[in-house]
Formats: structure tokens, sequence, C-alpha cells
């Protein structure tokens, strides 16, 4: 008896959604980075199960890892994401010292 | 006589995942949210092991469990936290936010649970050797793409918080 992959695509699906509404509904710039992290985690989540059911996991597989390698780069991605943001609400809180996106609106014009 | 450990642990997981994700939505600690993200990652891990991908598990607990909730740690020992309230239900976009849900949310789950395994699953476990392979042969270039993108988020990110000298 083994899990169906479509229950591992829901999980995904509700993780998105869950992290997609953090994004949405909060106003603090680090709860807003965590939830985007959420996000991405839900999406390689799906590419794993995605990968799995079209054979390219496992090992001695002739196939490539296709779905493996794409997400290693959303690791990639999601590291440089994050201290690049962290980066970016640290300089606007030593011009103005909020971490609220309501506030910092001075790059409107 | 095992058959019941592979469901139990994915529910144990999903529980998991869901639950200290919706937290991270709901909750106003910073720092709790913060460990709950942490939780999260580590449940995830636990899926992707169940999935039979061990290396990707691996780097998701060096890179998110470890890494990435140390940063944002970091970030929110840096900043007060002066948390405004807000509305997570009761505000005027919530019939659209609902319509929304509904239109996406449902074909997604149908989708989902229309999904046919494979006939025959590949063997689990032990996908570092294909991972490395693969990695290194068939997609060398976009790694090395990769570690310019890491080389320059890295210079980003100390220019970016580098006090002025003036």
């Amino acid at each position: 008896m083994t899990v169906p992959l479509g229950a591992f695509i829901a999980v995904s699906a509700v993780l998105f959604f869950i992290g997609a509404a953090g994004v949405l509904v909060r106003r603090n710039a680090v709860v807003i980075l965590m939830c985007v992290e959420l996000m991405l985690n839900a999406s390689n989540l799906a590419l794993v199960a995605f990968a799995r059911r079209a054979g390219h996991l496992g090992a001695g597989n002739p196939l490539d890892q296709r779905g493996s390698v794409f997400v290693v780069f959303v690791f990639v991605v999601a590291a440089a994401e994050v201290a690049v943001g962290l980066a970016i609400v640290l300089a606007a809180y030593r011009n103005r010292p909020t971490v609220n996106v309501d506030e910092l609106h001075e790059m409107k014009g | 006589m095992f058959d019941f450990f592979e469901p139990l642990f994915f529910a144990l997981f999903a529980i998991g995942v869901i639950g200290a994700g919706a937290a991270v939505v709901v909750l106003r600690r910073i720092t709790a949210q913060a460990l709950l993200m942490a939780l999260t990652f580590a449940c995830m891990a636990g899926m992707f092991l169940l999935l039979g991908a061990e290396t990707i598990a691996l780097f998701q607990v060096l890179i998110y469990v470890g890494a990435i909730t140390i940063l944002i740690l970091f970030g929110v020992m840096f900043t007060k936290q002066d948390e405004r309230p807000y509305g997570l239900f009761f505000q005027e976009q919530t019939p659209w936010a609902a319509a929304v849900v509904v239109v996406i949310a449902l074909p997604v789950t149908l989708l989902a649970f229309s999904f046919k395994d494979p006939a025959t699953p590949s063997a689990k476990g032990g996908d570092l050797i294909p991972l490395a392979a693969s990695l290194f042969r068939d997609y060398a270039f976009p790694f090395e793409v990769a570690s310019v993108l890491l080389l320059a988020a890295l210079v980003g990110a100390i220019v970016l918080v580098k006090q002025d000298e003036r």
C-alpha cells in the first residue's frame, strides 16, 4: 500500500495557496519573504512528484534526472532570493525604520 | 506487515506541512512564525524521502531548514517588528478572493486526484549518483549559470547592506 502521487500534488497545491494568501494578506516584509519561500517549496514538491511519475527518479535510472536538477536550481534561486530580499529589507529599514510594506512607498515617485 | 508505515508518515508530514504553513500565515509572533516555517521545511524533507528523492531531502534540510531559516531569523532580529492588525477573513476583498479560489483551486484539486500512478514504479532511493551525473554532464552549463547567479546575489547582498562611509 503506497501513497498515491496525487496526494503529494494536493499537498503541494494547498501549501502553494497558503503561501500565496500570506503574500497577499500580510504586510510585514519578512513574513512576505517567508511565504514566498513556502510557495517555492510547494513547487519543489510538485516537481519531485511529477519526476517520480515520469520515471525520472531513482537508482540506476537511464533517463536524466531533469526533475531533481530543476529542484536544485530552485534551491539556488530561493537562496539567492532570500539573501537579496533581506538585504533590500535591511537597506529600506535603514532609511525608514519599518518593515511594513504599506509604508515603504518612496519609490512610487 | 509494515505497509501502513508509508501512509502514516505521509499523514504526519502532510499535517505538519499544512498546519505549520497555515500557522506561518495566521500567527503574529514573528519568531514562532520563522521556527514554524522551519518545521514546514523539515516535514517537506520527509515528503521528499517518501517520494524516494533522498538527495533532494538532504539539500532541503541543509539549505532550507539550515541556511534560509537562519537568514530569516537574522532579518527578524535586525529589524523592529511592529505588526499592524490586518484582516485575514473579514475584509472587503473576501468575496473576490473566494471566487478566485473556487475558479483555480477546484480544477487543481480535481487534476490532482485524477492523477494516475505509474504502472511500473521506479526503484526508490540511491538517487545521488544519477543526479550528480545528470547535473554535471547534461546540465553543466545551467549549473555554471546558477553559480554565477549565486555570486551575483552574494555581491549584491553585501553592497545593499554595506554602510556608507561618507
